[in-house]
């Protein structure tokens, strides 16, 4: 009973604090922003606030926004669920009072909080989402994560041209809407390239046996697998692939889903040849991105990936946008961020009139060699 | 002030629903509890009321009252269906049983493109709200309370502690748990209709396994001595990790550990006390 008291405390005093206190000069500029902190999911949130924390970090260097103001982030966790990312962003928007949103991570929860926020006219820009449909939510909805739609044509269309293939095995996770999304876009892509699909093989993102799959697709004997899935399901698909006897020259073809370091770590050599599409690489050569990469390396002691590096171009945008706009309303912010140009680690970026990123010029196709990512030459 | 009570609903507007679809849902795992049995499949009943609901009124456009009929009667009946050979089981066979169920809901709404497949079904409407979801938990909440101090309300508290017992003293206990199911199914049903028509968005892996724990652990917490205790239960776990934002990193792991010294302490539930009978 006492447990429950305090709880009946704890809620009253929660309550009672309703946030007021607009900001004057020099009082900072906070804006809010819900990633997934906790739980299996943690990691993708985590890599994108190290991001946001290391351009905030510069930004305020720099001078902040609006001649001199800091810009402040308010967090707040989704653990990786659509309830909890609705609930921070109803308290953000009623509490907080925040101009802008940022996040949520996964594009599960932006279906969920951005008709809540389009609703009270507050910019959420998703740094992550990367399904179809997201900015379809409304014109307050934006995002800088290139959808799948604009990158898996680009690494479809490079593999088809460099190693000349004409049959592919197609394999997807068929119980997420991130790679079901993305299985959409390879199977349409495939189709207008006229590239022949052997099979179509589904799997859970749980699953940890692809045998079955996997030996029927040996049977067939494609020049490549086209493949839609996270990354612990990829890099077992990858080992069991090679155990299985199919032939290291059939390479995979990926999604965004498998555009990360882990892959190299967990499936090693078994996922030699592996190519992918992505916004950003580690190693791109240009003075911008290499200092981001050093700062990051002395801040977290970890290479960034490409959630981090969306995450720090995306505070630099809303930063300039907030500038643009000359106040931190709402509206106001909306209007400014559709006209921003920017150049960051990813390359030259603006906002099309959907709210998308309008330049693909950034995208990198991308190769493994010895468990490490570099660029296809 | 009226402002301030205006955004501070709101603000925690999907914390005031939640609470009220999840103390619906508690009364539907209270209803089979309370017969003696143990189910898991209270999720999948859910999916298939919101599923029911959410595609009448987005494909359809019928009125809500109707999506919410349809969206009770298709998990009743399906329970009504699969009721016959799976109420032979009982205690974790029964358990099992009904995991599969859930399984093979899901898997179907994942493979079933016209319900938005794995990419789940997005741009429900906004109808009902807290009206509908506060005065349906009322209305289940009464006549649950009524049925508990009733002759029923006796039957199905002596099948609980003792089904053979309560056979040979005449209760006809095929029919008590077939009813408890299907009432239960139709709840979890409306519950699931009620909060798809408050979320815009609905996916096939929101009424998994994971869910028909989180569920039956509201009976749990709360105990199931009176379908009060139950709803009083998923208040508290559907507030919980909310209440505990301040606490950042360590939400979780507090989250968890208040649950299991509550559950520790008192096995019963938070409210085990019985409902006074009459008749």
């Amino acid at each position: 009973m006492r447990v429950l008291s305090k709880l009946m405390l704890a809620a009253a005093m929660l309550a009672g604090t309703v946030a007021g206190a607009n900001a004057q000069d020099k009082t900072p500029v906070k804006l809010g922003a819900i990633e997934i902190l906790t739980g299996p999911n943690s990691r993708y949130g985590i890599a994108i606030q190290r991001g946001f924390d290391l351009a905030l970090a510069d930004i305020n260097k720099a001078g902040g926004v609006l001649g001199g103001r800091p810009l402040a982030l308010a967090y707040e966790d989704s653990a990786g669920a659509k309830e909890q990312a609705l609930n921070a962003a109803r308290k953000l928007i009623g509490r907080d009072r925040v101009p802008l949103i940022l996040g949520p991570t996964l594009s599960n929860e932006m279906f969920a909080a951005g008709p809540v926020a389009n609703e009270r006219k507050v910019p959420i820009v998703g740094t992550s989402t990367t399904a179809n449909g997201i900015t379809a939510i409304g014109p307050y909805v934006f995002r800088t994560a290139m959808p799948e739609a604009d990158v898996i044509p680009v690494t479809l269309k490079t593999a088809q041209s460099k190693f000349g293939i004409k049959r592919v095995a197609v394999m997807y996770g068929n119980d997420d809407a991130f790679t079901k999304s993305a299985y959409d876009v390879m199977k349409a892509t495939l189709e207008k390239l006229g590239i022949q699909v052997l099979t179509t093989e589904t799997f859970g993102s749980k699953d940890t046996d692809f045998s079955a799959q996997l030996t029927k697709i040996k049977g067939l004997n494609p020049d490549a697998i086209v493949l839609s899935a996270l990354v612990e399901a990829a890099s077992g698909i990858a080992l069991q692939a090679r155990q299985l006897g199919i032939d290291p020259k059939v390479f995979i073809i990926g999604g965004n889903g498998l555009n990360s370091p882990k892959l190299g770590e967990i499936a090693g050599a078994s996922a030699d040849g592996t190519i992918v599409g992505s916004p950003w690489f580690i190693g791109k050569k240009d003075p911008a991105n290499q200092a981001f990469v050093t700062a990051f390396r002395e801040k977290y002691g970890d290479s960034p990936d490409q959630f981090a590096a969306q995450a720090y171009d995306t505070l630099f945008i809303v930063a300039k946008a907030i500038d643009a706009a000359g106040a931190p309303d709402s509206e106001k912010i909306k209007d400014a961020l559709i006209k921003v140009k920017h150049t960051g680690v990813m390359g030259p970026f603006s906002f099309s009139e959907s709210r998308d990123p309008a330049d693909t010029s950034g995208v990198v196709v991308l190769t493994m060699k010895g468990g490490k990512f570099q660029l296809l030459e | 002030m009226w402002q301030t009570l205006d955004d501070f609903y709101w603000t925690y507007q999907s914390l005031i629903h939640g609470i009220g679809v999840n103390g619906i849902l508690a009364l539907s795992i209270y209803v089979v509890l309370a017969v003696g049995q143990l189910s898991l499949g209270q999720a999948a009943f859910m999916g298939v009321g919101a599923y029911t609901g959410a595609l009448l009124t987005v494909k359809f456009g019928t009125p809500f009252a109707v999506s919410m009929a349809a969206a009770a009667a298709v998990p009743a009946l399906i329970a009504l269906v699969v009721g016959g050979p799976t109420l032979r089981l009982t205690g974790v066979y029964l358990a099992i049983a009904t995991i599969g169920l859930g399984e093979i809901t899901r898997i179907v709404f994942l493979n079933w493109d016209y319900a938005g497949g794995a990419l789940g079904l997005s741009g429900i409407p906004e109808k009902g709200g807290v009206l509908a979801i506060y005065g349906t938990l009322a209305v289940v909440l009464i006549a649950l309370i009524l049925v508990a101090r009733s002759r029923i309300g006796r039957a199905m508290e002596a099948m609980r502690e003792d089904e053979a017992a309560a056979g040979v003293m005449g209760v006809n206990l095929p029919r008590y748990r077939m009813t408890a199911l299907v009432v239960s199914s139709g709840l979890a049903g409306i519950a699931g209709c009620l909060s798809a028509h408050v979320s815009s968005f609905i996916g096939p892996n929101e009424y998994g396994f994971e869910t028909a724990v989180t569920i039956l652990s509201y009976a749990l917490l709360g105990g199931i001595g009176s379908p009060v205790a139950p709803v009083l239960g998923a208040a508290i776990l559907t507030l919980l990790p909310e209440v505990l934002r301040p606490l950042a990193d360590f939400r979780l792991m507090v989250n968890g550990l208040i649950i299991v010294v509550a559950v520790l302490f008192m096995p019963r539930g938070i409210l085990p006390w019985r409902i006074a009978r009459t008749g």
